[in-house]
């Protein structure tokens, strides 16, 4: 449930940013990148904040 | 053409066919017929120079121009190609249904594809949504999501909804990582395994996302108005109408 709703909290910042700059809309690559940042790069290095 | 359904199509015949197609090789290949050539269609600058082919639709579909890229002979080709370098079967095999179902999505449009290329340069076309690409890339994005290209989106969102379990960490162990030790057996080997799993998902996300991003912008934010009509939108100068 925690991994759906940071996949449905990652689509709404990604759809917010690409009505108001639609070429954020255009690359794949970029989506794949954002994605990767959003769903696991910032609760990794959260994560590992909390760990220290 | 077609935009998310280029996305989704690829997560459900893996949902389908299981361990015999893997899905790196099925995403490539149904990104494969724009993957070099959608720049010089929409055209790009460059240091203050634009650069766009004189005749888009003509160059993106045609001959003269690379609209044999979208033709099922050189889909075949690829595939062969893809073989010789990877000697696996479920890479060539899932490359060029992934190639092949893109060019057919795309004789949905008014333009349609050259699929028998190189006996015939007829455009098969079912002409069902406007083909706008020659107006630029967010006219075409705005028409696109105003007429059955739309629709068509959707029906493989639902279609890819309906096969969600192909997102699960358990079918991506079961299914996924056997199916392609190529690159997934390699990635698994040198990233943590929840960081693949998202990798995996990247496209389905894309294509969902997109296709709720451009609806909104299109529809919400501008006014561009629905047109369900066969051929449609008619409020944009589609090739091959």
């Amino acid at each position: 449930m925690r991994t759906l709703a940071l996949y449905v909290a990652a689509g709404i910042v990604y759809v917010a940013i690409g009505v108001a700059i639609p070429d954020f809309l255009y690359a794949s690559t970029v989506a794949a990148v954002y994605l990767v940042v959003a769903v696991w790069g910032i609760p990794e290095l959260v994560r590992r904040q909390r760990a220290r | 053409m077609s935009w998310a359904a280029h996305d989704l199509e690829p997560y459900v015949f893996q949902r389908k066919l299981g361990i015999g197609v893997a899905i790196v090789p099925l995403l490539i290949g149904s990104y494969s017929p724009d993957i070099l050539t959608k720049w010089f269609v929409y055209g790009i600058d460059v240091f203050g120079v634009h650069l766009q082919a004189s005749d888009p639709a003509q160059f993106h579909r045609g001959w003269p121009g690379v609209g044999f890229t979208h033709s099922l002979l050189f889909g075949v080709a690829l595939a062969w190609l893809v073989y010789l370098l990877t000697k696996s079967k479920v890479w060539a095999v899932s490359f060029l249904l992934g190639n092949w179902a893109h060019d057919v999505s795309d004789i949905g449009d008014t333009l349609g594809t050259m699929l028998l290329f190189p006996f015939s340069t007829h455009l098969v076309s079912l002409g069902a949504w406007a083909y706008a690409g020659q107006t630029g890339r967010l006219t075409d994005a705005a028409a696109y999501f105003s007429g059955f290209g739309g629709i068509w989106d959707a029906f493989w969102l639902v279609c890819a909804l309906l096969s969600w379990r192909v997102l699960t960490s358990d079918y991506f162990r079961k299914v996924i990582l056997p199916a392609d030790p190529v690159v997934m057996g390699r990635l698994m080997r040198r990233y943590p395994e929840d960081l693949v799993l998202v990798l995996y998902r990247a496209m389905f996300f894309y294509g969902f996302a997109r296709l709720v991003a451009w609806m909104i912008w299109a529809h919400i934010v501008h006014d561009y108005p629905f047109d369900l009509s066969w051929g449609g939108p008619h409020w944009v100068e589609a090739a091959g109408r």
